[in-house]
């Protein structure tokens, strides 16, 4: 074993060029079909229940939790559909909800790091370390990440509008 | 009626804009996997890992899970850790590194089509894994 780094992925036959893109986009094609059957429903449904005070008032019970990472109440429901789905179940919440650049990045961000718990949560203890833990670990990250990433564009929003004075001035 | 119809389009328009970056980047993913430059790549990345208490053993599946995601990569993920016999604190720093940090590509740019901030994200989700994974490896030290 002078060079297990490379022995493990030599055990694997390596499949020819062809037989490659077909496994690709076999594997797109099940995505594809997952993006379709998630996110064409959800978004009908968020869009529809923007039209209800149903959306406006789970809004207003989230609005406190959500504002520490400068969300909007009605974000709760993308978070939702990010922990126990995927991301595109999330994104097909959170387009019909016309949230800002900050907001969307902050989703990206915080989903990205805790999203589709149960199947992955599953993988990861599977690897013999404590799945349950790591999950904890992902929603605790997922709030640190978002308060990370609220402070640093607050900073770098004040350091542009400073840059743009400073450059208006000279 | 109306609103129906309408968020049905924009449901499919979504998924279709989904769609067109999710396929041809598995796709590519597949092809350029086996290429020798990634085998070669473990030299490089080994420093690095070291730094945050992994050795090469688990570079494959870490890069896995960093690239194609944790379920996606589920299969090579956990044939690995067991063909190699991971040591459980390795497993866990792994684990804790993939939990902040996987499946970056993918993720990254689906926020960037709706109107995300791309950069924003990759960093902050590499920077605290690489800080979170570097401090537990420090605090539980290797038996």
């Amino acid at each position: 074993m002078n060079d297990p780094g490379t022995s493990a992925a030599a055990e694997e036959s390596i499949p020819d060029v062809p037989t490659r893109i077909r496994t690709g986009l076999a594997a797109g094609f099940w995505t594809s079909l997952k993006i379709i059957k998630v996110s064409v429903p959800l978004y009908v449904a968020v869009t529809l229940l923007k039209e209800t005070p149903f959306l406006g008032l789970l809004g207003k019970v989230f609005a406190p939790v959500m504002g520490i990472f400068g969300l909007p109440g009605e974000a709760a429901f993308a978070f939702v559909a990010a922990f126990l789905l995927n991301m595109y179940a999330a994104i097909a919440v959170i387009v019909p909800l016309h949230l800002t650049p900050f907001q969307v990045t902050q989703c990206g961000l915080m989903m990205g790091v805790a999203h589709n718990l149960v199947v992955e949560g599953g993988v990861l203890s599977t690897t013999g370390t404590r799945g349950g833990v790591l999950t904890l670990c992902r929603l605790v990250v997922a709030c640190g990440a978002g308060l990370l990433l609220r402070g640093l564009w607050g900073l770098w929003d004040s350091a542009a509008s400073w840059a743009t004075t400073l450059a208006g001035h000279s | 009626m109306d609103v129906l119809l309408s968020s049905l389009l924009g449901g499919l328009k979504l998924s279709a804009k989904l769609i067109l970056i999710i396929v041809p980047l598995v796709t590519l993913f597949e092809v350029l996997r086996h290429l020798p430059v990634f085998r070669r790549a473990g030299n490089v990345v080994e420093p690095m890992m070291r730094g945050v208490g992994l050795t090469r053993d688990a570079a494959i599946p870490l890069f896995t899970g960093i690239f194609l995601g944790i379920a996606y990569g589920a299969g090579i993920i956990i044939r690995v850790a067991q063909q190699k016999g991971l040591p459980a604190r390795e497993l866990f720093l792994m684990g804790l590194f993939l939990a902040t940090c996987h499946s970056v590509i993918e993720d990254v740019l689906i926020f960037v089509v709706i109107g995300g901030n791309g950069p924003a994200i990759l960093g902050v989700r590499l920077g605290l894994a690489v800080v979170l994974t570097g401090l537990m490896a420090r605090v539980w030290k290797p038996a």
